[in-house]
């Protein structure tokens, strides 16, 4: 289709090379944010947000509700343009590029609110191996044989990663009889079929019971220490990302206020003061939302 | 597992094979009549399976579905006639469905652009100015009263009535003859579109329907995918209009309106968005209606003969009440049309055999309501 | 020059009736997410109603209740058909198809009662014309001019000035957010329904005067092109319609005006100008000449 589909393509079988064997031999690129200005109809939603998601890292974004999470992922995922600041996966600069060309360079991303589409968790997940795959309209019609061969080996690596997400079960159920949290994982799973090199993660476990929780915890660990992806987290239950991140960035209304590890942010009293309001000193480590 | 798995392939193929041998069966039984209600139903079903890729699948309303009927059906007309290229005919037909084709390319700067129901009157604009170019361009449409189609010929077989044709003691007229061709293009069109509904672009054009966002940052190109679902729905519009054409002996440009357009989109609505099958149901409803009901006329209760008084309820006045009624209630009390009713039907048999303890997948689940189905904050 | 002046009229004439039409569409658009693609037929309906009862009530007393039958009418097929639904964007999606099958219905019924016939409404302007200056203009042009002003400037101001134009405001910004605010839902889109199937009913009075032969079954289809006006206007803004409405209509007539010259084009070019000009204008912007809103996010 074009050169960074097939670059993906490469880097995606190496990935999945990678995860096979278990040695990680490629890292992925460094993502940076540069000054990111993003405005709405007057209102200044992001305002010169920087941070470097380091290669192999979890980056925590958070912060209190309309902080502009989701508008600094809808701007990494290309469904935001900003005014003015840089966006480089490696060496590329992803402002200007359409969600789906950064798709295909391997970022992938879940939403804070469930986005998923009719039909079966593998239809689903089959989507996520749209960039992947490269059957066209005039291939499928006809039922080409490399199309059908394609279909097949992308399938079963679509049911190894729902075994991995623990979908295994539920595979061919339609997605709208799921319950929430399986729906969550749907998404999650989806992300991960494009194996991706960047995941961005959308309160990943918002409206999650405990257990299920913990299980998404756990899987978004192993998929960092297997695959090696990095990992962009914006999650508003505080142990999980305390749990998870290396590196913590807080905004408050479109400002980064902080940046550090998980401890270093926690003491921070400008951190304290968004959250809460007040000079208070032991409201850390709970569910601040 | 395996032989269970083989054992229902077999039963498929069967199944398969037994439908193809009662299709292939009519031309030796049924007259005319029947014959081109047949035919008309193959063609218009060929027709809203195109047009269900585009709004049912990908959620594209389109109402220029009429226009590219038109340029499949004057395209064979023009290309295998004079004055044209006079062209073999055989050649023509392939050549007519491209050219619907590359007319849906054409359009793709709005296509790919104009999304969901503000593409249903963009769309108008080529109904209007396809009819309007239809009456004007003379030299390649005849104007106002047509051209009359030349029979397709393939390899010396003429589909018209000209040579005598004997097949097991059943003389073969042209509706007996076009039936066949009929059965081998809708074939083709049911292999094709089930082909690509269940693979990767049907999958990427039902994203775009259910949430632009998800799709375009699971690596779906947006814009090419609204055109080239543009253009499929063409083609197989223009594969229709060639059908049609070779049905009807002669094109005119008021058969191509608005009507027609609706009338395909009713098809779809009624069969249930989105699925070959029910396109297909649609398509047999809606063609076949007027037509029995014409021929029925003298003894449908408050239904009148063609021709009587005016201001009488004819039948064709009927069918189109029918049918305006139906996309009303289908869309407000069984949206998945026809084919959900089916679907209904079997579980519910299926279910009554084998008790199962599998949720119902019978329900449909509602689509997410588009609103939900965006990220949280705006996304201009 | 004459010609030219000839045409401007005619065409701001026929922009007018098309702005009633136009109106009509984006209100309900505003309210309830639907394109009203029965809104030709409503239009009809209305005519046909002034047509058949001028006779006994006389033009005023038919036009009066024309207007109110027809605004029921389309009340009635919001809150008992379409408002079934539901009012998020998908039930608006599917609601648009549902009056698709309403117009099958409403106008088949209207075309077997009108049949071929050319109906006239009883108006009172006839075929009197008015010298003005050096140009003669009928009567029923600068009736429809005058009379579509006012009425404009009416619903423009029941826009601004009344609780009711604020809840539709309200609910076209956030239909969650005003239905939280207390705004019912329900009533707004019925009223906007209502409003919109009066202007259809006055619009058909005028576009089946003079120097229209009368009202017939294609009527209907003629109060299309308010489509394409709409669609240049960018479909949720009023005053995006008006300037879209006044630019098909000009473009029209000046079409049917100099239609010796354009003849490459094809006799009737006129009828069908409306849907060139949109054509084009989508190419180069799919959002509409003025839409922030509606038409086409990408």
């Amino acid at each position: 289709m074009n050169d960074r589909t097939t670059e993906a393509r490469a880097d995606a079988t190496r990935t999945t090379k990678t995860h096979a064997g278990g040695t990680s031999t490629t890292a992925p690129p460094e993502l940076a944010v540069r000054d990111i200005t993003v405005r709405f109809a007057g209102l200044t939603a992001l305002d010169g947000v920087s941070f470097t998601v380091a290669p192999g890292s979890v980056h925590a974004l958070i912060g209190p509700n309309g902080a502009g999470k989701s508008t600094c992922f809808n701007v990494l995922s290309g469904l935001c343009r900003p005014a003015s600041g840089a966006v480089t996966l490696g060496g590329t600069e992803l402002t200007r590029l359409a969600p789906h060309r950064i798709a295909a360079l391997g970022v992938a991303r879940t939403f804070q609110n469930i986005v998923t589409t009719q039909g079966t968790v593998a239809d689903n997940l089959m989507l996520g191996r749209h960039a992947l795959t490269r059957a066209g309209f005039t291939a499928s019609a006809l039922r080409l044989p490399g199309a059908r061969r394609e279909q097949r080996e992308h399938l079963a690596r679509a049911r190894e990663i729902a075994e991995l997400t623990g979908l295994g079960a539920h595979f061919d159920s339609p997605v709208g009889l799921l319950s929430y949290g399986d729906r969550k994982r749907v998404e999650l799973a989806r992300a991960l079929c494009l194996e991706p090199r960047v995941l961005l993660l959308d309160e990943p476990v918002a409206g999650m019971n405990a257990a299920e929780r913990a299980r998404t915890a756990e899987v978004v660990a192993e998929l960092r220490a297997e695959l090696g992806l990095s990992v962009v987290l914006v999650e508003h239950d505080m142990g999980l990302v305390m749990r998870l991140a290396d590196e913590v960035t807080v905004l408050d209304f479109g400002r980064p206020i902080a940046h550090g590890t998980p401890d270093e942010v926690r003491r921070d009293p400008e951190v304290l003061r968004a959250y809460l309001g007040t000079d208070a000193t032991d409201a850390t480590g709970e569910d601040a939302a | 597992m395996s032989d269970r798995i083989r054992a229902l392939l077999t039963r498929r193929r069967a199944t398969l094979l037994t439908v193809a041998v009662l299709l292939c069966l009519p031309p030796f039984y049924l007259d005319a009549f029947w014959l081109r209600i047949g035919l008309f139903s193959m063609a218009a079903a060929i027709g809203a399976i195109g047009l269900a890729l585009l709004s049912g699948t990908a959620g594209q309303l389109s109402l220029g579905h009429a226009f590219f009927l038109a340029v499949g059906a004057y395209g064979y007309t023009w290309l295998a006639g004079d004055p044209g290229p006079g062209l073999p005919t055989a050649l023509a037909v392939p050549l007519a469905v491209l050219m619907a084709g590359l007319a849906g390319g054409l359009f793709s700067p709005v296509a790919g652009r104009v999304k969901g129901i503000y593409l249903g009157i963009a769309t108008l604009a080529l109904v209007f100015l396809g009819h309007h170019v239809l009456l004007t361009a003379e030299s390649v449409t005849g104007g106002f009263n047509g051209r009359s189609v030349p029979p397709l010929s393939l390899g010396g077989f003429t589909f018209d009535a000209d040579r005598e044709l004997t097949v097991l003691g059943v003389p073969f007229g042209a509706e007996e003859r076009l039936w066949f061709l009929g059965l081998a293009l809708f074939a083709l069109t049911w292999f094709t579109a089930r082909g690509l509904l269940r693979s990767r672009p049907g999958r990427a054009l039902a994203a775009l329907r259910d949430s632009e966002t998800a799709a375009a940052v699971m690596g779906v190109d947006v814009a090419r995918h609204r055109s080239a679902a543009f253009v499929v729905s063409s083609m197989y519009a223009g594969l229709a209009g060639v059908l049609l054409a070779l049905a009807f002996r002669r094109v005119v440009p008021d058969y191509f309106g608005l009507v027609l357009s609706v009338d395909y989109l009713a098809m779809i609505v009624i069969g249930g968005l989105g699925s070959v099958a029910g396109a297909t149901a649609g398509a047999v409803f809606v063609t076949a209606l007027p037509l029995l009901m014409t021929r029925y006329a003298d003894q449908l209760p408050l239904v009148a003969a063609p021709g009587s008084a005016e201001g009488a309820v004819g039948p064709t006045e009927a069918a189109r009440y029918l049918y305006g009624a139906a996309i009303v209630l289908v869309l407000l009390y069984a949206p998945d049309g026809l084919h959900g009713l089916a679907r209904r039907a079997r579980d519910r048999l299926r279910r009554r055999r084998t008790p199962t303890t599998v949720p119902d997948t019978a329900v449909p689940s509602p689509p997410p309501p588009a609103a939900a189905a965006r990220p949280k904050e705006h996304t201009p | 020059m004459t010609d030219l002046l000839d045409s401007l009229l005619g065409g701001l004439a026929l922009g007018a009736v098309y702005a009633l039409v136009a109106l009509g569409f984006v209100v309900i658009f505003k309210a309830s997410g639907v394109l009203n693609f029965a809104h030709g037929s409503l239009l009809l309906f209305g005519g046909y109603l002034v047509a058949v009862l001028h006779d006994d009530l006389g033009f005023a007393g038919a036009l009066a209740l024309a207007v109110l039958v027809t605004a029921a009418l389309a009340g009635a097929l919001d809150r008992f058909l379409l408002q079934r639904g539901g009012h998020d964007a998908h039930s608006a999606h599917v609601q648009t198809i549902v009056t698709i099958g309403i117009d099958i219905v409403l106008l088949t019924e209207l075309a077997r009662r009108i049949g071929g016939d050319l109906l006239t409404l009883g108006d009172p302007w006839g075929d009197a014309v008015t010298e003005l200056g050096p140009v003669t203009v009928a009567d029923s042009r600068l009736a429809a001019i005058a009379v579509s002003a006012v009425v404009i400037a009416g619903v423009f101001a029941l826009f601004r000035f009344t609780p009711w134009g604020l809840s539709l405001r309200a609910a076209a910004e956030d239909t969650e957010a005003a239905a939280l605010m207390g705004v019912h839902l329900g009533r707004v889109r019925a009223g906007a329904w209502c409003l919109a199937g009066a202007l259809a009913a006055l619009a058909a009075v005028f576009l089946a005067a003079f120097p229209a032969p009368g009202l017939e079954r294609t009527t209907g289809q003629i109060a299309l092109n308010a489509f394409p006006a709409a669609i240049l206007g960018g479909l949720a803004s009023p005053t995006g319609a008006l300037a879209g409405s006044l630019v098909i209509g000009l473009t029209e007539a000046l079409v049917v005006g100099y239609q010796s010259e354009l003849h490459m084009l094809g006799d009737g070019f006129g009828d069908v100008a409306p849907y060139a000009v949109m054509l084009l204008v989508l190419l180069v912007r799919p959002n509409g000449l003025f839409g922030a809103k509606g038409a086409a996010r990408v």
